[in-house]
């Protein structure tokens, strides 16, 4: 009988052999994950690198004052950009924050309890068998509810931005064409206060207008046949004249002012408050702000639900042990123990909305030509992101500095937002 | 001792007021989380109400739509001549998803296995915000990064066989966007194998190599596979960078050196093109997105659901 091969062989030997090919193998595989973790770090690297290259011969005070210019585009800026970029973060934050947070309280703090239903038995007069049937089938439909939420936002941070941007789209800028459509100088929605609207007439004046008034239900243009009652561009009252060409011009700088040629015909023209408001809202930075806290919601709820629940148990069971009710605990213990890390996830999240464009391109449109931030609640805006993809998609060297410059402005704001969070999180991990 | 002052005030009472209070907080935070599923209700109600008007228009077949090769919404002057089927949009985003999937998950998850496995303490102290800053980089610097560095290197590199924009600079870019998030969910399930299977392993002699790829990855694998599918939905609805690099010519073809229009750029050239609201034309993007929502929703649920079912847990 021959013996097998494996026992044959010189074990010490062999297995010396493979070891040595097997430590080896384990030292190559250790090296390749130190090149590729490297990797990462030298595409940083060169992204910076490349993009200052390009940008840093754009970057003056121009770039932070002034507004964007197709003739003059070595003057051009990104100060609306900013402006705009402020104001929709500013709206994002103020919805997106406290409806993340709500949610997230609820779904970590108020996890449905069979001690709560007892609550109710004081209420409701049952037999005991009923009474537990019906108990059991809430708290179960309550423990059903909160999955199915929390099942829902984990879909929900997986939805393409864009997605959110037709959303907004059809829930904000038209609102289902519920209260009509929005069409240039035919239909405006309802408008509900901030605004009144004006016929525009040119006086005799160069270069001066006229105002009359205009009630509701009139047509947008006007032909002036008679006298009739109107303001200055100031506001002040006047009497409007009329002049019949063919006779003598008044003379007085003052009354051609408030004279117009017999038969002008007199344009629409809005003065809008800050506070104006209507109903679709538009294409409006107010619909951009919502619709971009639609996008960071989920990152919101996540965050601060981890953020919750790295309070320790046994500080919420003390306070409840004190007698404190859910709610008292949550805004009492848990809520400040968890600031540092709801600060976190805020601004981690906020970071994301600062540089979000796909769906701001959808609900604003991709025109960057407005030279200032938005006027009142109803106003367009640029913001930076959508600027630099228009800058980015032109052809001219000089517009692709631009958005070169431009990177480097939004990168140098993320970079401050970023490393704050990290901050704040270090510092929670040192307590 | 001075007493807290929680207890000189007393205001941790149970008095029926606050219980009468709690259920007002209670019902005003239950609003809040159920406006969250109002949301999903919304996405889904305005898709199909939309690409309703879209499919039920005399121009548009369904079956044509699915399986039809080529797509001429934008291109035709008259609604006779368009054509609508998905294919060449999908086969835009299937090439860039494709190419950043080759790049994001290999590199994400080796990254993340020496995160957990071999990294220092000091290397993770930069290599972690490293990753994180490359995940807060927004994607539209990283379009633009496509198609100043990586368009150019790969004409360089290729001898001018790619065009200026090319499905695979848009790839690329979008697996620089991916791979923090693969290395990050992936790290989290490595982080949650327990240590005595690593020390077993290395009892029994396993290597370094050994236990890292045989007993430490294959444990985490329901993570590191819903990782990897939570990638793909990611790159898939990925927008500026394919908008700014991946060209807007729709074709069918497998060929990643040629121009790309993907899903998500076409949305965005149908809005740029200010097309009139209310055509077929316009609603043809309705269609579009109501078919990424359906691709992205079935790969986050199917995440989910490998991560629940497959979950390997060591009580």
């Amino acid at each position: 009988m021959t013996l097998p091969a494996a026992l044959r062989r010189d074990d010490r030997v062999a297995q010396a052999a493979k070891a040595k090919h097997r430590k080896r193998l384990s030292y190559a595989f250790y090296l390749l994950c130190v090149l590729i973790a490297m990797l990462s770090v030298v595409v940083l690297v060169v992204l910076l690198l490349s993009i200052s290259v390009q940008g840093s011969s754009r970057l003056s005070t121009d770039l932070l004052t002034q507004s964007h210019s197709e003739l003059r585009p070595a003057e051009a800026g990104m100060w609306p950009a900013i402006i705009g970029t402020l104001f929709i973060c500013g709206v994002c934050a103020l919805t997106a924050l406290p409806l993340g947070i709500g949610t997230a309280v609820f779904l970590e703090e108020f996890k449905p309890r069979r001690s709560e239903l007892r609550l109710l038995r004081k209420w409701i007069r049952l037999p005991s068998q009923t009474w537990n049937g019906i108990a059991n089938g809430l708290f179960r439909a309550l423990r059903w509810f909160h999955g199915f939420i929390q099942l829902n936002i984990s879909n929900l941070a997986g939805v393409p931005s864009i997605v959110y941007g037709l959303l907004g789209l059809s829930l904000f800028v038209y609102m289902f064409n519920v209260f009509g459509q929005i069409k240039v100088n035919e239909a405006d929605g309802w408008e509900l206060f901030g605004v009144q609207h004006y016929y525009q007439v040119l006086s005799l004046e160069r270069g001066q207008v006229v105002l009359i008034p205009m009630e509701e239900g009139d047509p947008p243009t006007k032909k002036i046949t008679q006298p009739l009652a109107g303001v200055t561009t100031a506001g002040q009252p006047i009497e409007i004249q009329v002049w019949q060409p063919g006779t003598p011009k008044p003379t007085g700088a003052v009354e051609r002012r408030q004279t117009v040629r017999k038969g002008a015909t007199g344009g629409r023209y809005s003065r809008h408050a800050w506070y104006y408001f209507r109903l679709p809202f538009g294409r409006s930075f107010l619909a951009a702000g919502l619709t971009l806290s639609l996008v960071i919601l989920p990152l919101v709820i996540i965050s601060t639900q981890e953020a919750l629940r790295a309070v320790p148990p046994s500080m919420r069971e003390a306070s409840l042990g004190l007698g404190a009710t859910t709610w008292q605990t949550t805004r009492e213990v848990c809520l400040p123990a968890a600031v540092p890390g709801i600060m976190t996830g805020s601004i981690l999240s906020m970071g994301r909305a600062i540089g979000e464009a796909a769906p701001l391109l959808v609900i604003l449109g991709a025109a960057i030509a407005k030279n200032s931030g938005p006027k009142h609640l109803m106003d367009d805006a640029v913001t930076m992101p959508v600027l630099i993809y228009n800058w980015a998609g032109r052809q001219q060297e000089v517009y692709q500095e631009l958005a070169a410059a431009a990177i480097i402005v939004l990168l140098v704001v993320l970079l401050i937002m970023n490393s704050l969070a990290i901050y704040l999180r270090q510092r929670l991990r040192q307590k | 001792m001075s007493q807290p002052s929680a207890l000189t005030n007393r205001r941790f009472r149970s008095t029926k007021l606050a219980v009468l209070y709690e259920w007002m907080v209670v019902s005003v935070l239950a609003a809040c989380a159920t406006a969250t599923v109002l949301i999903t209700v919304g996405i889904i109600g305005m898709l199909l109400t939309q690409s309703w008007n879209f499919f039920a228009s005399e121009y548009v077949d369904f079956g044509y739509f699915l399986t039809g090769s080529e797509w001429s919404a934008l291109q035709a002057r008259e609604i006779e001549n368009a054509r609508f089927g998905i294919w060449p949009l999908l086969s835009g985003t299937l090439r860039v998803t494709v190419i950043a999937m080759l790049i994001a998950l290999p590199l994400g998850l080796i990254t993340a296995v020496y995160l957990s496995e071999f990294a220092s303490t000091r290397v993770r102290g930069w290599l972690k915000p490293t990753l994180e800053i490359i995940a807060g980089i927004p994607t539209v610097v990283l379009g633009y990064f496509a198609i100043l560095v990586i368009s150019p290197g790969l004409q360089w590199f290729s001898g001018g066989a790619f065009d200026t924009f090319n499905a695979t600079s848009a790839g690329i870019a979008v697996g620089i966007l991916c791979l923090p998030m693969v290395c990050s969910l992936s790290e989290d399930a490595l982080h949650a194998v327990p240590q005595a299977l690593r020390e077993g392993a290395y009892g029994l002699g396993c290597t370094p190599f050994e236990t890292a790829v045989k007993v430490v990855v294959p444990a985490a694998l329901s993570g590191i596979i819903s990782a990897f599918l939570l990638a793909f939905s990611r790159a898939i609805g990925e927008t500026m960078v394919v908008a700014l690099a991946a060209g807007t010519l729709a074709t069918a073809t497998l060929d990643p050196t040629v121009q790309s229009q993907t899903m998500t750029g076409f949305i965005v050239e149908m809005i740029k093109s200010e097309s009139e609201f209310g055509t077929v034309q316009y609603y043809s993007l309705y269609g579009v997105a109501a078919t990424l929502f359906v691709i992205t929703f079935g790969m986050t649920l199917l995440g989910q659901g490998i991560r629940r079912r497959y979950r390997e847990s060591y009580q």
